[in-house]
């Protein structure tokens, strides 16, 4: 208690002394920064201020922080590493610039509120110690009913007791009006509730897109590891049973081992089918658009492609534009009646879009399993995906998925 | 036969030697990587090369594209193509020269001997091998060709075996049919896919698959 007390009248005094130079400080950079925002001198001008300022609200964070009880965070974005125009430029754009100059010019009202508790403490104090000094003072001209409590020992001490029996009011103002003080402080110099969320959604945004690229990297991982793994040894294995096989010639047990590396067969072309459907090999091999080319190469109508120059694509984005493209194009097959086909593929920006236009029959359900799939897919990689398949046709699927670096 | 081998998987390098050695040939080199292989070709002038898609140093398609490379450079060098999976784009890749001596086969068909020992033997007589994966592809983008449709269901069985590169003569084995009818059947395709006569089945399969290809 007596710690909370001593901080909070700390808290009051740091405030009262400080705040005519913050004060003065906000004025002048603004009135400076003001003067010179036509020169080429603005943007260090400004930057250097501002890189005052913020030491001066880091020190006033700590403050509020010690009589608030809890951590007040900083609200600054990352400074972007470019030029001085455009950082000068961010930092303007940043609204924590302002609130921190905002709290500037508070500093000195809010200091001088906080004389009240610095008055009231020291009445109080000077009630308690009373029979220490009051001596030394002369009061000639007091009222008769009060005059024995000044002027007679006995009655200093009635005021030390008075001033005891005070204690908890000034303690409570007191506290009270650093905490004021530390909640407006805190209130401009912390992040705001819409920073917060904005930082919390940036923050989910990236967590997720790395648990995609990683769940993208397993399954080349799994699709090499069945490559080299599983899939080699049961390779070797039909191996050594085709000589097996070859040695027993025509015995009995020869039909066995035939049948044996018949299984083996079957084993193989199902894990073939598995890894077709994770990660197709040509995706690794050649990338995307000659992965596609061979999609349309493969079906039984003309397919055309266009795409786009492309850049480096992420896994996920590479293999979800793929999955996007193989299912609509085995739809086309499957059920539009369609005798032409055109996949177009472009990256605009930082935006891949995939698009497959078939002239079929159209009224293809845009909710289908196999679509609905996709969807989810795509939107887990922040993208959009939309079917448009009016009765008669044309069914258009089309994807946007973010790409950016 | 003298052969040279690439595959990155000791396992199944081994396995391949073990498995032609033990057949009658023999390999004068057995390599892990491209580069290797194109070296080792050059060395050894192999009556064939076996050659995994797959290979360092990229795990891509490396093992493709250095016998393309060498075909380039030897236009009718035999190579036979192994892979753990089968892209009809690769297939028409390597037949695309005309050359003939090409093989494109899935890992597993090496472990149907008497069949895996057929096709190395036509691929280094200048023929063909494709895998009955490719073939079926090839038949699924011909779907709606109006050649292929015109064909009956005997015609297409015997049209699949001419593309996998297979002789009359083992064509009427497999179908047991009489050489007679295996050449009725295949005169009846060449005529309905509009495909000029040939007596060479060399050229009549590269043909076909060009066909199939188009």
């Amino acid at each position: 208690m007596v710690r909370r007390a001593g901080r909070a009248v700390a808290h009051l005094v740091t405030s009262v002394v400080a705040g005519p130079f913050v004060f003065a400080w906000a004025l002048a950079t603004t009135l400076v920064s003001g003067l010179l925002s036509f020169t080429y001198l603005a943007p260090p001008v400004f930057l250097g201020a501002t890189w005052v300022t913020r030491r001066v609200a880091t020190v006033e964070r700590l403050r509020a922080g010690l009589v608030l009880g809890r951590r007040v965070e900083a609200p600054y974005g990352p400074a972007p590493r470019t030029h001085l125009w455009r950082r000068g430029r961010a930092l303007v754009r940043e609204p924590a610039t302002w609130r921190d100059l905002a709290w500037c010019v508070l500093a000195l009202p809010s200091g001088l509120v906080g004389l009240a508790g610095l008055i009231a403490t020291a009445v109080d104090l000077g009630l308690v110690l009373a029979p220490a000094w009051l001596w030394s003072v002369p009061n000639p001209y007091l009222p008769a009913a009060v005059d024995w409590m000044f002027n007679t020992v006995g009655g200093r001490f009635v005021l030390t007791v008075a001033g005891l029996a005070l204690a908890p009011v000034a303690w409570w103002i007191v506290t009270t009006l650093a905490r004021a003080q530390a909640t407006v402080a805190a209130a401009l110099l912390e992040p705001g509730p819409r920073q917060r969320l904005a930082r919390r959604a940036a923050q989910l945004a990236d967590t997720r897109r790395r648990v995609v690229d990683a769940q993208a990297a397993e399954l080349r991982r799994i699709e090499r590891d069945l490559h080299d793994g599983a899939q080699a040894r049961i390779v070797a294995a039909g191996m050594t049973l085709a000589l097996a096989q070859r040695q027993l010639g025509g015995q009995p047990a020869g039909a066995e081992v035939a049948t044996a590396r018949r299984q083996l067969d079957e084993a193989l072309a199902e894990l073939r089918r598995l890894v077709r459907g994770i990660h197709p090999p040509i995706l690794t091999d050649r990338g995307l658009v000659a992965a596609l080319a061979a999609l349309a190469g493969d079906a039984p109508l003309p397919v055309a492609i266009e795409a786009g120059e492309l850049g480096p694509l992420s896994p996920a984005v590479e293999s979800a534009a793929y999955f996007v493209a193989a299912e609509a194009l085995a739809n086309v097959v499957k059920h539009a009646g369609a005798s032409d086909c055109a996949v177009t593929i472009a990256c605009d920006g930082d935006l891949l879009t995939v698009e497959v236009r078939d002239d079929g029959r159209g009224g293809a359900d845009p909710s289908g399993s196999g679509v609905d799939g996709l969807r989810r897919r795509v939107e887990a990689l922040d993208g959009t995906l939309s079917v448009t398949s009016p009765v008669g046709g044309p069914t258009v699927v089309h994807a946007e998925l973010p790409c950016g670096s | 036969m003298r052969i040279v081998i690439a595959e990155d998987l000791l396992l199944l390098r081994e396995g391949l030697v073990r498995l032609l050695t033990g057949t009658g040939h023999e390999v004068v080199a057995a390599v892990a990587s491209a580069p290797e292989l194109e070296a080792a070709v050059a060395a050894h002038r192999p009556d064939l090369s076996i050659v995994d898609v797959r290979l360092p140093p990229g795990f891509r398609d490396e093992g493709l594209r250095a016998a393309l490379a060498i075909r380039r450079r030897e236009p009718r060098t035999p190579i036979l193509i192994l892979s753990q999976y089968v892209e009809r784009v690769y297939a028409a890749e390597l037949i695309a020269d005309g050359n003939g001596a090409v093989g494109y086969l899935l890992k597993d068909r090496v472990t149907a001997l008497d069949e895996f020992l057929d096709a190395i033997e036509r691929v280094a007589a200048g023929g063909t091998a494709m895998d009955q994966e490719v073939v079926r592809q090839l038949f699924a983008r011909n779907s709606g060709d109006r050649g292929v449709a015109a064909l009956s269901a005997r015609e297409r069985e015997v049209l699949g075996l001419v593309a996998q590169g297979l002789s009359n003569s083992a064509i009427c084995a497999a179908l047991t049919l009489a050489p007679a009818s295996v050449d009725k059947h295949i005169g009846n395709i060449l005529t309905k896919l509009d495909l000029p006569p040939a007596r060479d089945s060399h050229r009549r399969v590269r043909a076909v698959l060009a066909y199939l290809n188009q």
